[in-house]
């Protein structure tokens, strides 16, 4: 962009932290791309998808006092604030109501007109690496990671054994790791 | 414990997409300050992280950067100085009646502003009370349900036909101690279920036997515990009665017989 400031991480977060503008600037420049990837493969729909990004970056701001390097990279700290906002935006009611009306017409046919609709989506970033695992699995980290599922509602809905949605989810996991290397 | 085991146990990667529950994000945090080898796995799953989410962004629309730009700018914490700066600006040289009515509209904006704030957070914080206090409810139903788990599988052991009842009755030694047992004839299962029996000193502890011709055979030792109604002891394939002594804290090998408590014969024998 315009102006070339460039940021080491420590240098960053302390211009974050004294709320300095151009580190904001610096910051959206640099990441709301990534960000805005995630929130569009929860949310899946682009405007709203807008919304929460907007909504992220203003929490960044807000609680980056909060932020706690010793627990890990701020983009971790981000992306965990990114798919948390998605998730509560995906269980709002608002968000729920207007899929329904969404869905009304299409249901009139098979659940195939379903599948398509949501092609487009599924083919970016982490879910187009989701699909090189076992079905088995990758079912698992759908509901875990996109839908926010804790470990113990998944058991409940698959009906399978808590224990096994752990292993099950762990070994996913350890397999994504390599796919994304 | 072993690190390394750890490390490849798939924590790594669960801690870090936010997938850990709190539990396992307190240990992780804990050991990590504990095993460098361990922090070191986390930073570079997350970098891997990292670079992948970089390398499949998404640009999204220009106009999230300009709102949000002007959200910063303007924060919602208005403070007294940033009105007076506001005044300043729009009423340097009008007239003072029209300045007296901006001054009254911009004192009721800052004020109408606060109050919406105010109850943002009120709301957001309501909101997080609710959370917690449907999450310990949830917990609490939760440990209702294995109780009643357990309840009921007790009461099929007792209603189960396969199972014959012993009645143990008291000795001389102690003719009030009574205690039934149930044995599953089909998987050889040995449950107790005390009625009646004095508590013991800390050092001392009840020893149930069986008897198979004549010998008795150490079935295990059990406290008299009123939260247990019933509790599984060792299996046994044949026995021609019960008995119960007070033995050592840990149990004999042999039984005490003058500490007898209770007895109790099969009338047919298997």
């Amino acid at each position: 962009m315009g102006i070339s400031t460039t940021y080491n991480e420590q240098e960053l977060i302390l211009a974050l932290k004294k709320r300095d503008e151009q580190a904001y600037k610096y910051l959206y420049d640099n990441y709301s791309g990534a960000l805005y990837s995630i929130i569009k493969q929860i949310v899946d729909d682009a405007e709203l998808a807008s919304d929460v990004l907007q909504e992220v970056f203003i929490n960044i701001w807000r609680k980056i006092e909060s932020y706690d390097a010793r627990k890990g990279r701020l983009f971790t700290w981000m992306l965990n604030i990114a798919r948390n906002a998605s998730i509560d935006t995906l269980r709002s009611k608002s968000y729920q109501n207007s899929q329904k009306n969404q869905e009304l017409p299409d249901n009139v046919y098979s659940d195939t007109t379903r599948h398509t609709t949501q092609l487009n989506v599924d083919n970016i970033g982490l879910k187009k690496v989701l699909e090189k695992l076992k079905t088995e699995h990758r079912v698992l980290v759908e509901l875990a990671y996109f839908k926010g599922f804790t470990h113990e509602e998944i058991a409940e809905i698959e009906g399978i054994p808590l224990g096994t949605v752990k292993t099950r989810i762990r070994n996913a996991l350890l397999q994504l790791r390599e796919f994304l290397q | 414990m072993n690190v390394k085991d750890y490390i490849v146990s798939g924590i790594v990667e669960s801690y870090v997409l936010g997938l850990a529950s709190g539990e396992e994000r307190a240990e992780f945090e804990r050991l990590c300050a504990e095993y460098p080898e361990l922090a070191a796995a986390r930073d570079e799953f997350e970098e891997s992280v990292e670079k992948f989410a970089l390398a499949n962004a998404v640009k999204p629309p220009e106009s999230v950067k300009v709102r949000f730009l002007e959200a910063i700018q303007n924060p919602p914490s208005l403070n007294q100085t940033k009105t007076i700066t506001m005044e300043k600006a729009t009423t340097p040289v009008r007239p003072m009646r029209q300045g007296g009515f901006l001054r009254f509209m911009a004192a009721a904006s800052v004020v109408l502003l606060i109050g919406c704030a105010y109850f943002l957070y009120r709301f957001s914080e309501q909101n997080a009370e609710l959370r917690s206090s449907n999450q310990e409810l949830a917990a609490r139903a939760q440990k209702s349900d294995s109780i009643l788990n357990k309840i009921a599988d007790e009461q099929k052991v007792v209603s189960d036909p396969n199972v014959t009842v012993v009645n143990l009755v008291g000795t001389q030694t102690a003719p009030k101690s009574s205690a039934n047992i149930y044995w599953d004839s089909a998987s050889t299962n040995v449950y107790l279920v005390v009625k009646n029996m004095p508590q013991l000193p800390s050092d001392k502890q009840y020893q149930l036997w069986a008897l198979i011709d004549g010998k008795p055979k150490d079935l295990g030792v059990f406290d008299v515990n009123k939260e247990k109604f019933i509790v599984k002891m060792k299996n046994t394939q044949k026995a021609e009665a019960f008995a119960i002594t007070i033995e050592q804290k840990g149990g004999s090998v042999s039984p005490t017989l003058e500490k007898m408590q209770s007895l109790g014969k099969l009338k047919q024998s298997q």
